[in-house]
């Protein structure tokens, strides 16, 4: 039997997110275009979000690893994490991120950095206890492979004009008013309107690329660690653990939520169209799919 | 990784570089000369063993590949598993460069099997004047070696002795030039 070659192909998913960033491309032009046309005040938002964007790659870990209650521990206070991640990161190629635990009863992990060089990945206490060895290693690889997709830096930016929108959209009485030439200033009311259409399109996107990009994560962690049941398995654990345990320690902020491994606070209520995390059955699925390629059965 | 590569969140595991293994064969007499380092007659080879019959079968031929020559050669051969689910093939010969030729194998069948990408390192394990374990780890992914002097006590490594035999080996090995790629590996069991 030849070597199964297909193992983490998955043409789809690539095209996918493809159209999805050529979308949120082609809606941000339509901005830019009009954030020219309303002129000066439309260049300052554009800087001022740069701005706060700048500030969030470069300076926001620390003070997310705080919000999270996480803290980073040396390789003497989880030797058996920090010696796990070593070897991913001899497989995966990567420098060693600071690693970080979370005292939390809530079973999760995440990663943050703009760079491999700078990143950190962090694991509650919760998910060290509930998950045996092989699938803790299975969520430990998928936050790896986000810091090597470089997740957070693609959001951040996938969301650069979509945070001018908003900006627009929140203060847009500053763009009309103020020198009693409202009729001579038709382009900031044409500005808010699109603003406003970018914002929610963008929102949409956002939200889809970022189900995309955690599918990519799932599928690198089964090729770094060759086990793709092993982290399907974990999900079902965790997602299992996440329903029983109240969720009281829901602190964290919106843009947080999407390097979650597992998203907190994922209900039923919300429509599909609006979750960061692909639903668990389509995960898992996707990781069926996968080890299906590895053991050579695929059709 | 490309800039598309990134957008896309496309990601292959690294295939072995260039191997440069065999530079330990030619290294291990000045090891032995001029730094005092003789090899402990042991050697190691550690992967990612993947539960599919074709993978098994692989490797159920190299190790009777590695039986056959070992018999000629009189290279022992050991497999453990260890607590994080690696598969550790032990290669015992007082020949040194049997040792390297014994990983190579190993690391060839894989390879030629389409698992290169599942290798983690070789080990060459080596005894100081002191009668002190001294290890060198290849690391197949980036075709470069470093050494690992653990301290004793639990997960402390000597990070001076470390520096010191990488300016000792001065070019007869392929280094690591990224420290923070001289990932320690603890419990050797050789």
């Amino acid at each position: 039997m030849a070597r199964p070659t297909s193992f983490g192909k998955d043409t789809g998913l690539q095209v996918r997110m493809t159209i999805t960033m050529f979308l949120l491309g082609l809606v941000y032009v339509v901005l830019v275009v009009a954030l020219l046309a309303a002129g000066a005040n439309g260049v300052t938002v554009a800087i001022i979000a740069a701005g706060l964007a700048a500030f969030q790659l470069f300076g926001s870990d620390k003070l997310a690893l705080r919000a999270m209650g996480a803290r980073e521990v040396s390789p003497a206070e989880a030797p058996e994490l920090h010696a796990m991640i070593e070897r991913l990161c001899i497989q995966a190629d990567l420098p060693k991120p600071k690693v970080a635990v979370a005292d939390t009863r809530m079973p999760n992990a995440f990663a943050l950095g703009r760079s491999p060089k700078s990143a950190t990945v962090c694991a509650t206490t919760g998910i060290m206890e509930q998950l045996s060895p092989a699938e803790l290693e299975g969520v430990m690889a998928h936050e790896l492979t986000h810091v090597a997709n470089r997740d957070v830096l693609v959001m951040t930016l996938a969301g650069f004009f979509a945070t001018i929108a908003a900006y627009v959209v929140q203060f847009g009485f500053l763009f009309g008013g103020g020198h009693g030439d409202d009729d001579d200033n038709p382009s900031a009311m044409v500005l808010f309107l699109v603003s406003i259409v970018v914002y929610v399109v963008s929102f949409l996107l956002m939200q889809a690329l970022s189900r995309y990009r955690e599918f990519a994560a799932d599928r690198g962690a089964a090729l770094i660690t060759g086990r793709p049941s092993a982290l399907a398995s974990a999900l079902q654990t965790i997602s299992s653990g996440m329903h029983r345990i109240p969720q009281r320690d829901l602190r964290a902020s919106q843009e947080l939520s999407a390097f979650y491994f597992f998203p907190p606070g994922v209900g039923k209520a919300i429509g599909g169209l609006f979750a960061t995390h692909p639903p668990m059955e389509k995960r898992i699925a996707a990781l069926e799919r996968l080890e299906r390629q590895l053991q050579g059965t695929a059709a | 990784m490309g800039l598309f590569d990134i957008l896309t969140g496309k990601r292959k595991v690294k295939q072995p570089a260039e191997s440069r293994l065999f530079a330990m064969s030619t290294a291990g007499v000045h090891l032995d000369m001029s730094m005092g380092l003789t090899s402990s007659g042991k050697a190691a080879i550690v992967f990612q063993p993947l539960a599919t019959t074709d993978f098994e079968s692989i490797v159920t031929d190299m190790e009777e590949v590695l039986r056959g020559t070992g018999e000629e050669t009189g290279t022992g051969v050991e497999k453990t598993d260890d607590s994080f689910g690696y598969r550790w093939m032990i290669l015992s010969d007082p020949e040194y460069e049997d040792l390297v030729v014994g990983v190579n194998v190993v690391s060839q069948a894989l390879q030629d099997g389409g698992y290169g990408e599942r290798i983690l390192c070789a080990v060459f394990a080596f005894r100081d004047a002191k009668d002190q374990p001294v290890y060198w780890i290849y690391n197949y992914k980036r075709g470069a070696y470093y050494p690992f002097v653990p301290a004793g006590g639990d997960q402390r490594r000597d990070t001076e002795r470390e520096l010191r035999l990488k300016a000792q080996i001065g070019s007869e090995l392929p280094i690591e030039a990224e420290l923070e790629r001289w990932f320690p590996l603890w419990g050797i069991p050789i």
